[in-house]
């Protein structure tokens, strides 16, 4: 594969042009033609997709796609060419298997492959987007890792310094992002599992210098834990990934390649989101030696991903992935219903159906939409596990007909969706237990209603 | 050909994103002395609509929305010359200062609402990514702008969005413009919170938004 300074290279050695210019004239037209060449087509009905021509069709998209689009460097204009044999060799030499964590929690996350009902896929749980407040982030944080199915932990953000916010790139980025891993390790430490791996380093860091200050060995955070970089736009590999990039590698540490594309943006609808999404992934090991990838498509207007061409696209990626490089996955799912409601745990199932049975790992999903502060309630993650876990026994064509009843559930209201509850609601602020009745009837009632689509999802 | 006719095959050609079809189109009205401004108005914007229309509906997509605006700019290339010929002057609905604000490097969704805008017949200076609070006011000023919108994705920028509406109110220049806001990161309850005159949860949603402002 070639060399990390090589890739640093192109960036300053490829074609020049503008950034619209690199959108119309090369990335959307190569979009559309590899789409068209290698025929890729969603049906508009399916959800879970298990034709494997089809699947295979989105791999050599992505590949060509990669190839003759090229990535756009915005600080030097410049578009970064790889040559196809470049990426293939690239996609022949991804891991497999990623170790995370120390000691008694030191644990491989693998690479899976489509339809595989025989193994136990890495179950990692929480989200980096939900801004918490102080007073409830390590109880959170505890509670979350304290789960015995749990691998990792996505840990939320604290944004606030002394009751104020903290504005990108100030000062008080950098401590808020220094306090978020500080209290993040202590959470960990409290539930008894002091080496369980925070991989979504770093929530609270948008910029590379809170995110090194932040890595700061005395902090918490170790080389075993993951590091996520992301791509800023569509194909866009911007001088501040590059820089976190040549830092996690000089440390060594596990860093998870990080892609958002946007439904209705520059990717257009699901077959070009599927082929994209599935370039990410190849480009997450070519450009920023990933260890690992987080794949967040989503809708540019809704800002979640479970409409049912997104979830068939995200499938799909996981299924391209799994079938020609099982580089290990989580998905990042965005979900319209608030903490605690139906409609979570019905978009949450349907999603969890889709990706965990196309390869994909297990990882719990944020409430979008509603999202409110202090919205991340541990119990519904443990839940959301214990789906995906229960999803993981079954192959992507016994998986498509629950997707299928499933998604009426909640299809319709995903432009309104349920509001939901915070932590204070849910729990006794002494004891953690759920005190809120309702909360709890919700989540039993979905699990009755699973089981009678033939999803069993045992309580762990 | 008559102008109907004319009209017809103009919105056509920006309905199917067809750059040469829109220039052919352009070119044989004028050749029939179909005016300038009618050419625009009766039949590039009702094309330019119908596209806005197919991207709410997920028709289209942005792809989609930017080749029809780029044939559009191209057809406006050999327009404007004649509009000034003909002592006509483009009717625009209002002008815009646009940008993401400062330390928010996301475009996507601004650069839908430029579009959206443009083929919704505003005049649009889209100042950007990371754009200084300054650049906003100072640049609303000079073009006596009727709207500044600015977009902010991530929570920790949003103050961004407060600080050139507190910039504004230091100069005394609030009340000449409109402010609204969205992105991500937003509510109508920031929106409220920190004086904005609207808040908008999509691209479409901002036009309508505008359209209404300055009407």
């Amino acid at each position: 594969m070639i060399d990390l300074i090589e890739v640093f290279d192109r960036a300053e050695t490829g074609p020049l042009t503008s950034e619209t210019d690199y959108y119309m004239k090369r990335y959307v037209p190569k979009l559309t033609e590899v789409i068209a060449r290698h025929k890729v087509k969603w049906d508009k009905e399916t959800i879970i997709n298990a034709d494997d021509t089809l699947t295979d069709a989105v791999f050599e998209a992505a590949v060509d796609l990669i190839a003759e689009a090229g990535a756009y460097c915005p600080e030097t204009n410049r578009v970064m060419q790889f040559t196809r044999d470049e990426i293939v060799v690239a996609c022949e030499q991804a891991p497999k298997a990623t170790t995370f964590g120390e000691g008694r929690e030191r644990n491989v996350m693998r690479g899976r492959r489509p339809d595989t009902t025989d193994d136990r896929p890495w179950v990692h749980v929480g989200g980096g987007i939900y801004t918490t407040d102080e007073g409830v982030f390590v109880d959170t944080v505890e509670k979350m890792a304290s789960y015995n199915i749990v691998d990792s932990v996505s840990v939320p953000s604290i944004l606030h310094l002394r009751g104020k916010d903290s504005r990108v790139r100030s000062p008080q980025e950098i401590l808020s992002a220094c306090k978020t891993v500080r209290l993040a390790r202590e959470g960990i430490r409290r539930s008894g599992r002091a080496g369980m791996p925070i991989i979504n380093g770093i929530s609270a860091a948008s910029q590379p210098a809170s995110m090194f200050a932040a890595s700061y060995p005395d902090f918490g955070l170790r080389p075993s834990d993951g590091f996520l970089i992301d791509f800023l736009s569509e194909m866009v590999v911007g001088y501040e990934a590059l820089q976190k990039v040549a830092f996690y590698n000089s440390i060594s540490a596990n860093i998870g390649s990080t892609s958002t594309p946007l439904f209705g943006g520059y990717a257009g609808g699901a077959e070009g989101v599927a082929v994209t999404a599935t370039a990410y992934m190849i480009m997450g090991n070519l450009v920023f030696r990933g260890s690992y990838h987080y794949n967040a498509p989503l809708h540019s207007k809704l800002h979640l991903s479970s409409t049912k061409p997104l979830i068939w696209a995200i499938a799909m990626s996981n299924a391209a992935i799994g079938r020609n490089m099982q580089y290990p996955m989580v998905n990042l799912p965005y979900l319209g219903g608030g903490s605690g409601t139906k409609q979570y745990h019905y978009e949450m199932a349907c999603y969890m159906l889709a990706v965990v049975t196309s390869g994909g790992n297990v990882f719990s999903g944020h409430p979008a939409m509603a999202v409110q502060s202090d919205s991340l309630v541990p119990d519904d993650h443990k839940f959301h596990a214990e789906i995906g876990l229960a999803a993981s026994k079954l192959t992507r064509a016994q998986a498509e007909p629950i997707a299928q009843k499933l998604f009426p559930l909640f299809g319709d209201k995903l432009k309104d969706p349920d509001k939901g509850l915070t932590f204070q609601e849910v729990y006794d602020m002494r004891t953690k237990r759920i005190v809120n009745a309702d909360y709890q009837k919700a989540m039993d009632e979905v699990r009755e209603e699973l089981a009678g689509m033939g999803l069993e999802v045992p309580v762990s | 050909m008559a102008d109907a006719e004319h009209f017809d095959k103009l919105k056509q050609s920006i309905i199917d994103q067809d750059e040469d079809q829109v220039l052919a189109a352009v070119n044989a009205a004028l050749d029939d002395g179909v005016e300038a401004k009618a050419i625009i108005d009766q039949g590039l914007l009702p094309g330019l609509n119908v596209i806005g229309e197919q991207f709410e509906c997920e028709d289209i997509f942005l792809p989609e929305l930017m080749q029809a605006a780029l044939a559009f700019q191209s057809a406006m290339v050999i327009l404007e010359p004649k509009i000034k010929e003909q002592g006509a002057e483009g009717e625009k609905k209002g002008k815009i200062v646009l940008g993401t604000v400062k330390g928010d490097l996301h475009s996507i969704g601004k650069n839908i609402l430029k579009l959206l805008y443009e083929t919704s017949g505003f005049e649009v200076w889209d100042l950007g990514i990371d754009v200084d609070l300054f650049q906003f006011v100072d640049k609303a000023k000079e073009v006596d702008a009727d709207i500044i919108a600015m977009s902010a994705l991530l929570t920790t920028t949003l103050v961004g969005q407060k600080d050139v509406i507190e910039a504004l109110r230091d100069q005394g220049a609030r009340d000449k413009f409109k402010v609204i806001i969205g992105g991500g990161a937003t509510t109508k309850e920031w929106a409220d919170t920190i004086g904005a005159d609207g808040w908008a949860a999509t691209a479409y949603e901002a036009v309508t938004l505008s359209t209404k402002l300055v009407s």
